[in-house]
């Protein structure tokens, strides 16, 4: 009898019974691979490890519960309907019926994903959690171009671009976003909707480079589930901020492909009617609000009909709109948006035409600023003397108007992730910026901190009022942080003094706390103690009466590396072979990263001297 | 149109008819009125398509089969300049098939003209004439048809009737539909109420897919100078694996402007869709722990005082590598073998060297008597083991001594035909003491406690080990198989056992009952040394990779603890016989002092700690330390090194 013989009648067990390959899988629930995969996509199951693989080592393996849940799916049936009825349309084609064909083409079965989402993501908060891998696709589809080759149509990636618009204007419209960085990859996002922090890569907004090395039946797939779940995410989001979805915009800045600005005027225009809606008769409303205050107590057509004729003001300081904001605002947000609110609150912005305008536009308001670029329907002109930055990005600014400050786009990103508004000196045109850094990276946690990133934390530092960057000024100038900084009194150069100095204040510590440590080891001195004759064989015990044990080694060579190399050895000794495992390969990591850590330094310190040698 | 060609055709016809009577008379019959047959073309090709012979010289052959040469090229400044003066140049028409220009007459520009406004190509032709039927009737004896119209002519198809009702039907059952499918908005609110938990979670096996790597400050479009590599570590990269080599090298761009798409963009999101739906997911543990919390508590050092820590003294005086040192029981003495063949007694406290034997061979094994009276050492030479008379005692003692290792002649020649070549009693002339000649090398000698038997180990042998008596002068082998290589003996502290330590496992015999007790395995790759615990239910084995076993007798086969501690082997290790304290020492050339509290109380487990890390040896010859002993009463470890010196740590 072979050792694992199964009785005839007897139920298989086990990894047999618990796993399924995907061959079998397939032909179990009788479909194509293609429409297996698609299903497994569609429906998020993914091949498992059994811990023994039955088949052989180079399959792989479903849970055969996944399966059996497959199995019962109703897209897997719609999916059959769909194979079917395509026989009958290349059939029709092929008898030369066109009519048939057309009529057949028009009334082609489709399945709705509504019901897998729900599946999937049975809280909203769940499906925000997984919705990084989500926005990332459907920004990058959005930057496509369309393809016949590749079965990309047109109103896949203009749906693709309202969804993310739609997107980007609930971040921007609730100050939602928290971090932004611009990579060689594109420009990463970071938002933070209820508690959940989502990321998302956009990529930078040039022709993308279409490689043919990729599979794009499986990207569809993906996209295609990705554009219900977004279009879902954002009816439930737009909801939450008593929005109509989908929000209907004006087609004359939808031409203009300024449809960032448009949602957001669609944001404001419905929150006003909202706002009307519920106010209370004793809400102080402003003079020139009173006009249409009239023209907003009508239905939501009429409202709809007068945005569409550009009745409704721009985001003018001072309207009614403004007022709701701050109303509706300040009392359910919580200490981080207020900041993000407020950053570039008194600021206006005009944009260059160069600049990369879809993301500022998304960003510049997200943070509380005001925005307009050159070109149509913009809501400013160039000329408007209320400008107070300009974004250019091109070596040399002809033109200027002196009450403003000409900036590269980095400027933006640096102060966003810094949460201050940074001296403008380094970002001015034609100068080569300081390091752009990532704000994802914990520089508390690194070792090897970037130089700027310690500026930046040293004025963030000065914008609390913590501590005086300089000795010259006195606290009343410091009350006033954020203008003294917007001024630069407090110039690089005086900041880098102030890095300077801590850092070596710093150093003296250390080798303040080394030497202390030193001495109360007391090792050197242990070392020089003959032990020559037999009545000296109390004396170091008592001279190290209270202190650490490892004092009482008296080799040749009792340096106290050794002693901490000893000590660490013989802990290592009684561990159990397993913890002590695990601890070989922890150091090796620490190790690695060390290493890391310190080829940056070389790195550094070489370019250092090459620059100061040139 | 039609009707044009019908009355032309007609006319023709009638002209024929009419004609057809004076056809004899007239040749000019066949010739027609029209101009183009006339002039016969002069090409011949046919209708082929001209662009066949765009390259060749001529245009096609004339009716006798000669080529047609194509005609100059005319300028098209003479061609513009010969339009602008000749006003009828606009008559002429290049006449690409025969290459020649063609001037339109009046006749033919006004033909053209009507037939551009639709209208018959000639004006006298009237197309509304009354229609003649010129077929005689009356005389046709066969007329064409003459069957009358059938009934289905005049009613309605059937079938068309049945395929309208099949479509009525079908458009009133909804199975075809007329009007376009409403293009209606599938979105509503999915997540309404997320307070409701009836909403099942995924089940136990859904595991989310792990996020993406957020990016760190090397992806920057700009990021500090040291993250971009430098052209020499670029280039290494080149010639790393496909696998090994970064996947990102960090560039830098002066400004926005400059950064171009990212060339992997599609294959980075395609990579992370395979990723998603194709790689197996498994929940791991990662352990985010400092790694120092890994390392036991271990009670504090201070608390476990006193142990041997620093040394103390050296004896300096052997000239080559000691092998073997042993302490006396009294704690005065200490005896210690070295490979230039000389076996040393030192005086502890003093350090002052007593004996000097000179035994010519190197010394495997020195062993003193355990009992307090009897100052005999037992020395392992080559083939030999010398009981030595050390002449330390009172004369009380002396004489006692002096009758042990006195060997008569007579028993000499009894054991030696009793037990064959086995082992020779002989008395040392020189030393005064007894020389036992074996067949083999003798790598141990053994005491039992009680100072008569003791035990020899010749690794060469299949039955290497053997039991002497000193006060009879006796050999015995033992009685029991050997499995292995044996490797040291050891006497149970209390009872009648003896432990044998072979290559692979140490096995415990009881001498009395004859019969094997315990079999223990440490499970290492060659045993090298054993020492056995003051209370005998613990015994530690020391191996050549190192490691340093430590059985509990009353728990499994298996050690308790498996210690680590030696990177090269151990050579020996030994217990104390008071204090909670055991060494070992390696050829690393240091020795671990451990404390190893047994306690009465059976559940629980004995205490390992490790002490001290003893260094001072030097290595030589690739050897490190080769033996140590603790002292019988002090805390304090003697070990033998390699570098000819003895050392003594205390604590």
């Amino acid at each position: 009898m072979p050792k694992h013989y199964r009785p005839a009648g007897k139920k298989k067990e086990g990894n047999v019974a618990k796993y399924i390959t995907r061959s079998k899988a397939v032909k179990y629930l009788q479909i194509s691979l293609q429409n297996f995969r698609k299903l497994c996509i569609l429906k998020g199951i993914h091949p498992h490890e059994p811990k023994k693989k039955v088949e052989g080592t180079h399959k792989t393996y479903y849970l055969m519960k996944d399966i059996a849940f497959l199995a019962h799916e109703p897209i897997l049936e719609k999916l059959r309907d769909i194979r079917a009825y395509d026989k009958k349309i290349k059939k029709a084609q092929k008898k030369r019926n066109e009519e048939r064909a057309k009529r057949l083409l028009t009334r082609r079965p489709s399945y709705t994903l509504d019901r897998v989402i729900k599946e999937r993501y049975p809280k909203f908060i769940d499906a925000l959690r997984d919705l990084d891998d989500c926005l990332t696709m459907v920004h990058l589809f959005a930057a496509l171009p369309a393809m016949d080759t590749e079965k990309l149509a047109v109103q896949r990636v203009h749906n693709c671009r309202r969804l993310s618009h739609e997107w980007q204007a609930y971040i921007s419209r609730t100050h939602s976003l928290r971090k932004t960085f611009i990579s060689v990859k594109g420009i990463y996002y970071q938002a933070e909707v209820e508690g959940q922090k989502i990321t998302w890569l956009t990529p930078h907004s040039l022709q993308q480079v279409v490689t043919d090395d990729v599979d794009f039946n499986v990207m569809l797939t993906f996209l295609e589930f990705y554009e219900n779940l977004l279009a879902f995410v954002n009816f439930k989001i737009y909801h939450s901020i008593n929005v109509k979805y989908p929000p209907i915009l004006d087609p004359r800045l939808e031409a203009l492909a300024a449809d960032l600005y448009a949602l957001s005027r669609y944001f404001a225009a419905s929150s006003r009617f909202q706002a009307v809606e519920s106010a209370d008769p004793n809400l102080a409303i402003q003079e020139n609000a009173a006009i249409e205050d009239k023209d907003t107590r009508n239905d939501e057509s009429e409202l709809r009909l007068a945005q569409l004729q550009h009745q409704l003001p721009a985001n003018e300081p001072g309207t009614l709109m403004q007022l709701v904001e701050e109303a509706a605002g300040e009392d359910n947000d919580d200490e981080e948006t207020k900041v993000c609110k407020a950053l570039f609150k008194d600021l206006k912005f005009f944009l260059g035409r160069e600049v990369p305008r879809e993301s500022l536009l998304f960003i510049i308001p997200a943070f509380g600023g005001v925005v307009s670029w050159e070109g149509d329907g913009a809501p400013y002109e160039e000329t408007d003397k209320s400008i107070t930055h300009q974004i250019v990005d091109r070596p040399s600014q002809k033109h200027t108007f002196f009450s403003r400050n000409y900036v590269q786009p980095q400027w933006i990103f640096d102060c966003v992730n810094a949460r201050i508004i940074l001296p403008t000196d380094d970002y001015l045109v034609g100068r080569v910026p300081p390091p752009h850094l990532s704000p994802f990276v914990e520089n508390e946690a690194e070792e090897d901190v970037p130089d700027y990133a310690k500026t930046i934390k040293l004025l963030q530092a000065a914008s609390r009022k913590e501590i005086m960057p300089m000795p010259g000024i006195d606290k009343q100038d410091l009350e006033d942080t954020q203008s003294l900084l917007v001024e630069g009194i407090i110039s690089r150069t005086e900041a880098n003094e102030a890095a300077e100095r801590k850092r070596k204040m710093a150093i003296l510590e250390k080798q303040y706390h080394d030497e202390l440590k030193m001495e109360l080891q007391g090792v050197p001195y242990t070392t020089r103690e003959s032990i020559s004759n037999e009545t000296d064989r109390q004396s170091p015990a008592e001279t190290t009466d209270g202190k650490e044990e490892s004092l009482i080694n008296v080799l040749p060579d009792p340096d106290p590396d050794q002693i901490a190399k000893d000590a660490s050895s013989m802990a290592t000794v009684v561990m159990s072979r397993k913890k002590r495992r695990l601890y070989e390969a922890m150091q090796i990591g620490k190790e690695r990263k060390e290493a890391h850590i310190n080829l940056l330094k070389q790195r550094k310190k070489k370019a250092e001297s090459s620059k100061k040698s040139a | 149109m039609v009707n044009i060609m019908d009355t032309n055709e007609e006319e023709c016809v009638k002209e024929e008819v009419t004609l057809d009577v004076e056809a004899e008379t007239n040749p000019r019959v066949e010739e027609s009125d029209s101009s183009e047959d006339e002039v016969a073309p002069l090409n011949t090709v046919g209708d082929v398509p001209l662009k066949w012979y765009k390259d060749e010289e001529h245009i096609g052959y004339d009716i006798t089969g000669k080529k047609i040469k194509k005609q100059a090229r005319k300028d098209m400044l003479d061609s513009f300049l010969a339009g602008v003066d000749n006003s009828k140049n606009w008559r002429k028409i290049y006449d690409e098939y025969n290459d020649e220009e063609v001037e339109l007459t009046k006749q033919e520009t006004r033909l053209i003209r009507r037939l551009l406004k639709g209208k018959t190509p000639h004006a006298e032709v009237d197309p509304y004439t009354p229609y003649v039927d010129w077929f005689l009737w009356e005389d046709a004896k066969h007329p064409l048809s003459n069957a009358p119209e059938p009934k289905r002519r005049f009613i309605p198809s059937k079938w068309e009737n049945k395929k309208v009702v099949e479509l009525v039907r079908a458009i009133r059952r909804g199975d075809i539909k007329i009007d376009k499918p409403k293009e209606e908005s599938c979105l509503y609110l999915l997540w309404g109420d997320d307070s409701r938990s009836a909403d099942k979670a995924p089940g136990i096996n859904y595991i989310p897919a792990p996020k993406p790597k957020l990016a760190g400050h090397e992806e920057s479009y700009n990021p500090s100078v040291e993250y971009i590599p430098t052209k020499e570590e670029v280039d290494s990269y080149n010639q790393m694996y496909e696998e090994d080599r970064p996947k990102f090298i960090p560039r830098r761009f002066e400004s926005l402007r400059n950064v171009p798409a990212y060339e992997n963009a599609m294959k980075e999101s395609f990579n992370r869709c395979l990723d998603l739906y194709l790689c197996p997911r498994s929940r791991k543990k990662r352990i985010n722990i400092d790694p120092e919390s890994l390392k036991p508590k271990l009670p504090s050092r201070k608390d476990l005082k006193p142990y041997p820590s620093k040394c103390y003294f050296e004896y300096k005086g052997h000239k080559n590598a000691v092998r073997s040192i042993s302490v006396h029981t009294s704690g005065q003495w200490l005896a210690s073998g070295s490979n230039d063949g000389t076996v040393r007694i030192w005086e502890i406290e003093t350090g002052r060297c007593i004996r000097i034997w000179e035994v010519g061979e190197g010394v495997q094994c020195v062993a003193w008597n355990p009992m307090t009276g009897l100052t005999i050492l037992a020395v392992a030479v080559g083939l030999d083991v010398l009981l030595l008379d050390t002449g330390l005692g009172d004369d009380e003692e002396q004489d006692k001594i002096k009758k042990l290792l006195h060997v008569e002649a007579t028993t000499v020649a009894n054991d030696s035909d009793h037990n064959g070549s086995l082992v020779d009693w002989l008395q040392h002339d020189k030393y005064k003491g007894i020389r036992m000649r074996f067949c083999k090398t003798i790598t141990s000698v053994e005491w039992h406690r009680k100072g008569d038997y003791f035990s020899t180990v010749m690794p060469g042998d299949s039955r290497g080990i053997l039991i002497h008596l000193l006060s009879k002068k006796l050999t015995q082998k033992f009685s029991f198989k050997q499995h292995g290589i044996p490797v040291a003996t050891k006497f149970h502290p209390s009872r009648s056992y003896v432990f044998i330590a072979t290559n692979k496992a140490v096995r415990v015999y009881d001498l009395l009952k004859q019969k094997l007790i315990r079999k223990l395995e440490p499970s290492v790759r060659e045993v090298s040394s054993i020492a056995v615990h003051p209370s005998g239910d613990h015994v530690i084995v020391g191996s050549r990779e190192g490691k340093l076993c430590w059985f509990d007798m009353d728990l499994s086969s298996q050690p308790y603890r498996k210690l680590e501690c030696h990177p090269k082997d151990i050579t020996n290790v030994a217990f104390h016989r008071s204090y909670p304290l055991f060494a070992s020492c390696s050829e690393d050339s240091t020795s671990y002092v451990f404390h190893g509290m047994v306690y009465s109380d059976l559940n629980q487990n004995p205490l390992i700690v490790p002490l001290q890390i003893l260094r001072g040896h030097a290595a030589t010859n690739g050897r490190g330390v080769l033996d140590c002993t603790f002292h019988p009463r002090q805390p304090w470890l003697f070990t033998a090194g390699s570098d000819s010196v003895v050392k003594l740590y205390c604590h």
